[in-house]
């Protein structure tokens, strides 16, 4: 027991935690022995809502972190609510990014190595990937827990919605890398029948399974440029307006389907 | 003025050319009904018609006083709405935290403190509470099961359909969540299926046993049991003239037949030997080309 006693500035960093390490185990060692000085500590301190604190604890430990994607979102502007129930699906999860992207990239270099071929091959990839993870964002097998959230007062549509426009989204950037190493417009060609594609199978997941509907659309497009190459067409027919229009008409017609028949998507359940 | 009941009228569903559910009348107030029937009778089909999860192909369905087949009021009903599947997965690498979190982020808890604050209570409610931050496809069956059911009970909802909510869990934790289950249903209507007979005698005021999508029997519990009073005997063999008998644990042979009884050895009815009687004896009975989900 000394005459010293901490002074007022002190104390209250000590409180506060605004002290440094040394200045903070000094305190703390004379506080072990000071009564007169605990006191003042505890008359300090008794603001503070432990309740609050405790909750704040436990939030550091419950709280899941966002993911980088979450985190685009919510750059982006979405609100954190609707960032995080678009950045849940699978489809936007490490695993299936890595696929996607790679898949991507591997018909990016074949176009940008490989000629007319190579060209054919990106044309027949590129375009089926978005509808692809758009379908396996929603479809009940990719999307376990499906079924609450198609009973809850969110809208599915808005929550497909968001999902189909993140995809959409992230196919922007990636377009604009392939520009880099894809010769000439057909690094751009396939947004429009990507656009399509991924309107179609919206349509027609009011009747079956998104991931059934996107396949489908994936072997059709696959046997398509499979009979055009086989003709030994050239790629720029895709890349002509009239086809490019033809299928921003496919998209416009799936998406008032799908509009249409709203409703229908409710029917969507766990595939057995 | 909220109507506190659920009406079903003439309600059918279809799935193609199977029949599910057919002439359905019934009428649901705040208390916990339980649902019995075999597999395939229809109980999760009328649970999902309960739920909003799927529209009737016949009749009318009015959940407090709201129609599901209007937009705006299946909204209304969704909001006041809690629905545990039968078959629910979870996302991967979710928490349990995370996961009810998600859903709750679904019933429009927006503000995160609120939100967090009803996340912990109902994990609380299942005796989850200490596991919030454990990744769910590490935990057991069990505990999946409760993760499943405190989604169900976010925001405390006037309405409770659980198919099969107790599958898994074991039976202290089946004595918790009956007693919480009976407090909820003090205010809110609790339907819940279940193969438990002896979780519809302990928690349920009425049973509904459901056979080939049409209800077989509708009214209190004890009445069902009592129907079986004077046919259950036990025998030192399996009795002939009995409907079903099988041998319990202390050797002796449990009977249960359709006519009552005086020259034998009378035990007291369960639920379970009421059921049996009301199936025609064959628990595992399967009708033939009526299969519903």
């Amino acid at each position: 027991m000394t005459g010293w006693h901490l002074d007022d500035d002190a104390l209250r960093r000590y409180v506060e935690r605004t002290d440094s390490l040394a200045e903070g185990t000094s305190a703390e060692q004379h506080l072990l022995s000071c009564e007169q000085c605990r006191g003042r500590v505890t008359a300090a301190v008794d603001v503070i809502d432990f309740a609050a604190v405790w909750d704040r604890t436990r939030d550091a430990v419950e709280v899941p972190r966002p993911s980088v994607f979450e985190r685009l979102l919510r750059v982006a502007g979405l609100p954190a609510h609707e960032a995080r129930l678009v950045a849940v699906a699978s489809a936007f999860r490490g695993v299936w990014l890595t696929g996607v992207v790679a898949v991507l990239a591997f018909a990016a270099l074949a176009a940008a190595i490989g000629h007319t071929r190579g060209m054919w091959l990106f044309l027949a990839v590129a375009p089926i990937v978005p509808c692809l993870v758009v379908a396996s964002s929603y479809d009940p097998r990719m999307d376990p827990a499906l079924e609450p959230e198609l009973v809850t007062p969110y809208p599915a549509l808005r929550l497909i919605l968001l999902r189909t426009i993140a995809v959409l989204a992230l196919a922007l950037p990636a377009m604009l890398l392939f520009g880099l190493v894809v010769p000439g417009e057909a690094a751009f060609a396939w947004l429009l029948p990507a656009v399509g594609f991924v309107t179609v199978v919206l349509a027609a997941s009011t009747w079956v399974s998104p991931l059934r509907a996107a396949i489908a659309v994936s072997l059709a497009w696959l046997a398509t440029v499979w009979l055009l190459a086989a003709r030994s067409s050239s790629p720029e027919s895709v890349l002509q307006a009239r086809a490019q229009a033809a299928f921003l008409a496919l998209a416009a017609a799936s998406f008032s389907i799908f509009l249409l028949r709203r409703r229908w998507l409710r029917q969507l359940r766990p595939w057995r | 003025m909220v109507t506190a009941s659920i009406i079903l009228r003439e309600v059918g569903r279809r799935f193609g050319a199977t029949r599910a559910l057919a002439g359905i009348d019934l009428e649901l107030k705040p208390g916990v009904t339980g649902l019995l029937g075999p597999n395939g009778a229809g109980k999760t089909t009328l649970l999902r018609l309960l739920a909003t999860a799927l529209p009737p192909t016949q009749g009318q369905v009015s959940v407090l006083g709201l129609d599901p087949d209007m937009p705006a009021e299946r909204t209304d009903i969704r909001r006041q709405l809690g629905y545990l599947p039968q078959e629910l997965g979870f996302p991967r690498g979710f928490t349990a935290f995370a996961f009810v979190d998600y859903i709750a982020l679904l019933k429009e808890w927006t503000e995160p403190a609120a939100r967090h604050a009803e996340v912990r209570r109902v994990l609380d409610l299942v005796g989850l509470s200490d596991l919030g931050p454990k990744r769910i496809r590490a935990m057991s069956g069990g505990q999946r099961r409760r993760v499943a059911l405190a989604q169900a009970l976010l925001g405390s909802p006037p309405v409770l359909i659980l198919d099969e909510p107790t599958t898994g869990v074991d039976p202290e934790q089946r004595v918790t969540l009956r007693t919480m289950l009976a407090e909820i249903a003090r205010t809110s209507i609790v339907v819940l299926s279940t193969h438990q007979t002896e979780d519809v005698a302990a928690l349920c005021e009425r049973v509904i046993v459901l056979d080939r999508g049409r209800v077989r029997y509708d009214g209190p519990v004890t009445d069902l049991t009592g129907q079986a009073a004077g046919r259950v005997w036990l025998a030192d063999e399996p009795d002939p003239a009995a409907k079903v008998s099988w041998r319990t644990g202390t050797g002796r042979y449990r009977n249960v037949g359709t006519h009552v009884r005086d020259d034998v050895e009378h035990v007291e009815p369960s639920l379970e030997d009421a059921y049996l009687l009301l199936r025609g004896g064959s628990p595992e009975h399967e009708p033939a080309g009526e299969v519903a989900s």
